[in-house]
């Protein structure tokens, strides 16, 4: 079992926790790379708070920037799911042999017949 | 993509046993002793105030020695129907690993109980309030996008 710390799964789902951030994240997975004006044109909040919503993503490992001049190029890392999944995944593992044993306990006590 | 990428972990059992003792493997050390620690960890209920508020801790550990344990905070106890919980993983440091609360449901049915159980991360619960409900959805569509460029392997 891997447990302990996991700074990288807080900041992923923190950043996710954010209806706005999840909104620009849908977009960039649906356009692939856009620049930071165009994000902003999808939102009825000024490109400074998109600019920091993005930070904040960026910060998570969820997104990366393309700088080329001045012009700023953002999409979602490939990656950027895995360690939800991989710690979802374990969570499932852990709690699905858990109730297995639960059963065996309850069905063990349980003066019914019941078929395997 | 599984319900796995919704972000909130279910599970649905049926189990030939009454509601009010399935309740308490669940609340009582000694009963939730014999399931509650994988093949090969000895557990050891350290704490277990089933009460809201109260705390539970257990440990688990394996012949080599190493140990982890789960802990957490009652949520709501209501016997036989419901039962919530915080929980986290803890390493052999003490550290606690991502806080999310568990809720388990039990449903007399014919032949015993229906049981539920639902791990979400926990966020205190007001914010939950806020934001669980346009959460899975969103996410859920976050992920099925995210399937067709990227393939993850989920690795043990």
């Amino acid at each position: 079992m891997r447990t302990g710390r996991t700074p990288e799964l807080d900041d992923l789902f923190a950043a996710l926790a954010d209806p706005t951030r999840r909104a620009i994240v849908e977009r960039l997975l649906a356009a692939g790379e856009l620049s930071v004006g165009e994000v902003a044109a999808g939102f009825a909040i000024s490109v400074q708070a998109i600019s920091r919503h993005l930070q904040v993503l960026e910060r998570a490992g969820l997104v990366d920037r393309r700088g080329e001049r001045q012009w700023r190029y953002v999409h979602v890392r490939t990656d950027a799911l895995e360690p939800i999944e991989n710690w979802l995944s374990r969570q499932r593992r852990y709690w699905t042999s858990a109730l297995d044993r639960l059963e065996a306990v309850a069905a063990a006590r349980t003066p019914k017949r019941r078929k395997s | 993509m599984s319900n796995e990428t919704d972000m909130t972990l279910r599970l649905e059992r049926l189990i030939p046993m009454q509601p009010d003792r399935l309740f308490a493997l669940w609340t009582e050390p000694a009963q939730l002793a014999k399931w509650w620690a994988p093949e090969g960890y000895e557990p050891s209920v350290h704490v277990l105030d089933s009460r809201p508020g109260g705390r539970w801790r257990v440990a688990m550990r394996r012949a080599d020695g190493n140990e982890v344990a789960t802990s957490g905070v009652y949520r709501i106890v209501e016997p036989p129907r419901r039962l919530a919980f915080t929980w986290a993983w803890e390493d052999a440091s003490g550290a606690r690993g991502l806080e999310t609360e568990v809720t388990v449901t039990f449903e007399a049915t014919p032949g015993g109980t229906r049981l539920l159980l639902l791990q979400e991360r926990f966020e205190g619960a007001q914010a939950r309030d806020n934001h669980s409900r346009g959460w899975s959805a969103s996410f859920g569509r976050l992920a099925a996008m995210s399937a067709d460029t990227c393939q993850h392997e989920i690795r043990p």
